[in-house]
């Protein structure tokens, strides 16, 4: 064949192509409008709720894809959007549920009508079975233990839409773990038609396909680039969502999720860093979200059992020489409510964080380093994980420069991320800056993952028996009064021993089209696509 | 005396099996030698502690000794098995089929592009030392070798697409809204001309544009410096001033005597260009959201994932190689001296 002719014709066919199979301009504009567009850094990479190494992003998907029995119910912070409500609980695939026995069981009613994606019923077998894969699983069961699920034998079938389950004594962190995605309701005839004798949960299969009940299924699941949602029209957990499809983009450069989002393309950006997001805030053509992450906290931490900084004057000391305010628009333009400059070394209430009662005061930390016997300075290193460096690297700069004027000479070290995770859990870092949050907003749940035990989480390698004490009687405490007592005491030590020196709240920030109504943050920062509108 | 094609082909294909166990055990040591730890990495959320690190660490089979780890994994890869990500959750080889495509296609295009600039820039360059042109090609270079890839994508972005809106949304291979055409090679172009889906042709073609060029100017400076220097040297060579002499026509001069000769010395910085480009465009890849090896190989090193730099690794040696015996084959073709020895 001639190349020229052969040229000629492709091309002709392609033009023809392009002709025939333009969409309709209506219905193109319809169907925009009822998807969503989504870009984000983060991105998923497991469908499988109980699956190890999950990343943030995940949890979104097993918001929209699955069901639990209850969820966190949501309140409205301004017109048209909303944040969880950590407090209270609504139904999703549970119609109704009570408590007998002192607390000792639980009874759920689930919605009779609810089906699977495969359109097979959701009984109290699968929720039983999805709860037993949950407390076996080592990535979910740590989790679930915190609210006293922890044992398969607890869940019982009572008939094919009723299920209980059973405590040894009543646990205010129950419902809690119960809406979280751990809680996830797990399609398990299918799950079990995957599993095999070397994995019985089914959890090789899982990672890479969906068996739920939720909102919405995945239609196209390429994880590292897009997934593809689209509306399950048989659910039953709730009223049914406005949105027919959602695509969730992986965009990493944070400036082309900004001129998408302003060009109209995308609905909604996510993890935008301040700079960004201030830089938007005047364009009418977006309308930015900004909530304080009120489970989690940027903070300065110490080995409290190395020298120099097991003395608890050197610890107050570099409280009180920190430059806060410099810090906090340094490292996040402003983007942060402070946890610092309390007035009164008694805790203003009994919850956790709350600010602490240093600020910026060089004489106070003179004196006290002085009193330690450290006049006259000394060295450390500062470090932190490259991962985090657009923070941590001007907080760093920031406290090195700070610290210099006490004499204290800090050399900067730079953590691969790789390495980080290891350095924490071996304790070979003496100084350093993280951020961290807890599922949960109770200060007894906060302060035991913190502030005791020997692993990665208790940033300050702290240890204090009187603390210790207080916390454990604070877990099973019914009494509100009793237990807001001992919290405030708790809180009283940490502010004294500073174990870790809180600097701010993060902020959870996203751009969104204006003409979307409905946004709801919930404790994992992802979209909920359930709740969205378009006005 | 050229020995016949398919045994040559044969004989490099048995040299570089060598090259790849190489690789394999390299980076196997090298990942492995680093500071930092997957099973840490991974056990990262609060509730896992010091039990559950050593858990992780069994199942992913990082508490046996290193040479039984390097056993089995060669024993994998024979059987066509690289692993799986747990960044990424997939298995690797479904990655690396994913993602190669997509590398290959911007390197290919960006390469296409850099070459038909290239050459016109450099033969005029040469033609004309000193003149206005020559300058130009010195510019072209100069700025395609000092800007960063990343701030040329941002800009193109800016211009082509956020101001003027002629370019397409830098996200990705092809619109959001489109099905992607059924994967047969996993060229969105080939595959989309295959199915004759005009559209999402189109559309390739048209993601396409902004990242071919970021990466094209890279490519660029190198292949018209060398160009200029090549056709330089052999205009001013005897036999072209013979040629000269024997009044043949300037244009048969200049293609089929000089420009066939520079051909070598182009061949080769062709092949190091591409395989330069092929791994090491992350910040492309990032700037324009292009689902290719290079960023998931930076991603899966960032977090001490073996396994995809593993297989990332052996596959781009495998590219390597390949690049290599294409250009010594495209030698013997441009010049029947090269032949195919070795």
């Amino acid at each position: 064949m001639d190349r020229r002719i052969f040229l000629k014709g492709s091309a002709a066919a392609g033009a023809a192509a392009c002709l025939g199979a333009w969409p309709d301009r209506d219905a193109f504009a319809q169907a925009r409008a009822e998807t969503l567009r989504v870009v984000a850094e983060g991105r998923p990479n497991s469908l499988d709720p109980h699956g190890t190494g999950v990343s943030p992003a995940s949890l979104g998907t097993f918001s929209n894809v699955y069901d639990r029995l209850i969820q966190f119910d949501r309140r409205e912070v301004s017109a048209g959007l909303y944040r969880y409500d950590y407090a209270r609980f609504t139904g999703e695939l549970a119609q109704a549920w009570e408590e007998s026995d002192e607390g000792r069981s639980l009874v759920f009613h689930l919605r009779p009508d609810a089906t699977f994606h495969d359109g097979a019923p959701v009984t109290a077998e699968d929720v039983r079975w999805s709860l037993a894969r949950g407390v076996s699983l080592p990535a979910s069961k740590n989790q679930l233990a915190t609210g006293s699920l922890k044992d398969a034998a607890q869940f019982e079938v009572v008939d094919a839409h009723t299920l209980r389950i059973r405590f040894d004594r009543k646990d205010r962190l129950t419902l809690p773990n119960l809406a979280l995605t751990f809680a996830s309701v797990i399609n398990s005839a299918l799950v079990k038609s995957h599993a095999t004798e070397a994995d019985p949960w089914g959890a090789e299969w899982l990672r890479s396909n969906e068996a739920g009940s939720g909102a919405y299924r995945v239609e196209t699941w390429n994880p590292s680039q897009q997934v593809v949602y689209s509306r399950f029209d048989g659910w039953k957990g709730g009223a049914l969502p406005y949105l027919k499809r959602a695509i969730v983009q992986v965009v990493p450069a944070a400036s082309s999720r900004v001129a998408t989002l302003r060009k109209g393309d995308a609905d909604i950006a996510l993890q935008l860093p301040p700079r960004d997001i201030d830089a938007i805030a005047g364009d009418k053509a977006v309308k930015v979200v900004s909530l304080p992450v009120t489970n989690s906290f940027r903070f300065v931490a110490f080995n409290t059992r190395q020298k120099p900084f097991d003395d608890v004057r050197v610890r107050q000391a570099i409280a009180y020489a920190l430059p806060y305010k410099d810090l906090l628009e340094g490292a996040v333009f402003g983007h942060g409510t402070p946890l610092y400059g309390a007035k009164s070394r008694v805790p203003a209430e009994a919850s956790f964080p709350q600010a602490f009662p240093y600020d910026t005061d060089l004489d106070k930390a003179r004196a006290l380093l002085a009193e330690a016997g450290l006049g006259s300075g000394f060295e450390t290193t500062f470090s932190y994980n490259v991962a985090d460096a657009t923070i941590a690297d001007p907080i760093a700069l920031l406290v090195q420069e700070a610290l210099g004027k006490l004499g204290v000479k800090v050399t900067i070290e730079k953590v691969a991320e790789a390495q980080w995770g290891a350095l924490l859990t071996q304790r070979k870092v003496p100084f350093y800056v993280e951020a961290s949050s807890a599922w949960f907003n109770d200060p007894d749940y906060f302060f035991r993952i913190f502030f005791q035990g020997d692993w990665r989480w208790n940033f300050g390698n702290f240890q204090d028996e009187e603390l210790d004490e207080l916390v454990n009687a604070a877990r099973w405490e019914t009494d509100h009064a009793r237990y807001d007592e001992a919290i405030r005491k708790a809180i009283g030590i940490v502010f004294d021993k500073v174990p870790i020196v809180l600097l701010w709240l993060p902020s959870f920030e996203a751009a969104l089209q204006p003409r979307l109504d409905g946004f709801t943050y919930y404790i994992h920062g992802q979209v909920d696509f359930r709740t969205l509108r378009s006005a | 005396m050229p020995r016949s094609l398919p045994l040559f082909v044969l004989k490099r294909i048995l040299a570089v099996l060598p090259v790849l166990a190489g690789a394999v055990l390299f980076t196997f040591v090298i990942m492995r030698v680093l500071p930092g730890d997957p099973a840490a990495m991974l056990a990262s959320g609060p509730g896992s502690g010091p039990e559950e690190v050593a858990a992780l660490r069994r199942q992913l089979g990082l508490d046996r000794p290193l040479a039984e780890q390097l056993v089995l994994y060669v024993g994998d890869i024979a059987r066509g098995d690289l692993g799986r990500s747990f960044t990424t959750g997939e298995p690797v080889v479904r990655d690396l089929l994913q993602r190669l495509p997509a590398s290959l296609e911007l390197t290919f295009s960006a390469l296409l592009l850099a070459v038909a600039t290239a050459l016109p820039l450099g033969i005029a360059a040469a033609l004309r030392p000193g003149s206005v042109i020559d300058h130009a090609c010195r510019l072209v270079a100069t700025v395609g070798t000092s800007l960063p890839a990343f701030v040329v994508g941002l800009g193109l972005i800016y211009a082509f697409y956020f101001a003027l809106g002629w370019a397409p949304e830098p996200i990705g291979r092809l619109d959001g809204w489109m099905d992607p055409p059924a994967a047969v090679t996993g060229f969105v172009l080939v595959d989309s001309a295959l199915a004759g889906d005009g559209p999402a042709f189109l559309s390739g073609l048209r993601h396409l544009v902004l990242p071919s060029i970021t990466m094209a100017l890279f490519a660029l400076a190198p292949l018209a410096r060398i160009t200029r220097g090549a056709m330089l040297d052999l205009l001013s060579s005897d036999f072209i001033r013979t040629a000269r002499s024997l009044g043949l026509s300037r244009w048969t001069i200049l293609v089929h005597y000089a420009l066939r000769n520079a051909l070598i010395a182009i061949v080769t910085a062709l092949g190091m260009v591409f395989s330069t480009m092929l791994g090491a465009n992350v910040l492309v890849e990032k700037v324009f959201a292009w689902p290719g090896v290079s960023s998931y190989a930076i991603d899966a090193l960032m977090s001490s994932d073996y396994a995809p730099v593993q297989g990332f690794v052996l596959v781009v040696a495998g590219i390597f190689a390949a690049a290599n015996l294409v250009i010594d084959i495209v030698y013997g073709l441009v010049d029947p001296r090269a032949g195919r020895s070795g």
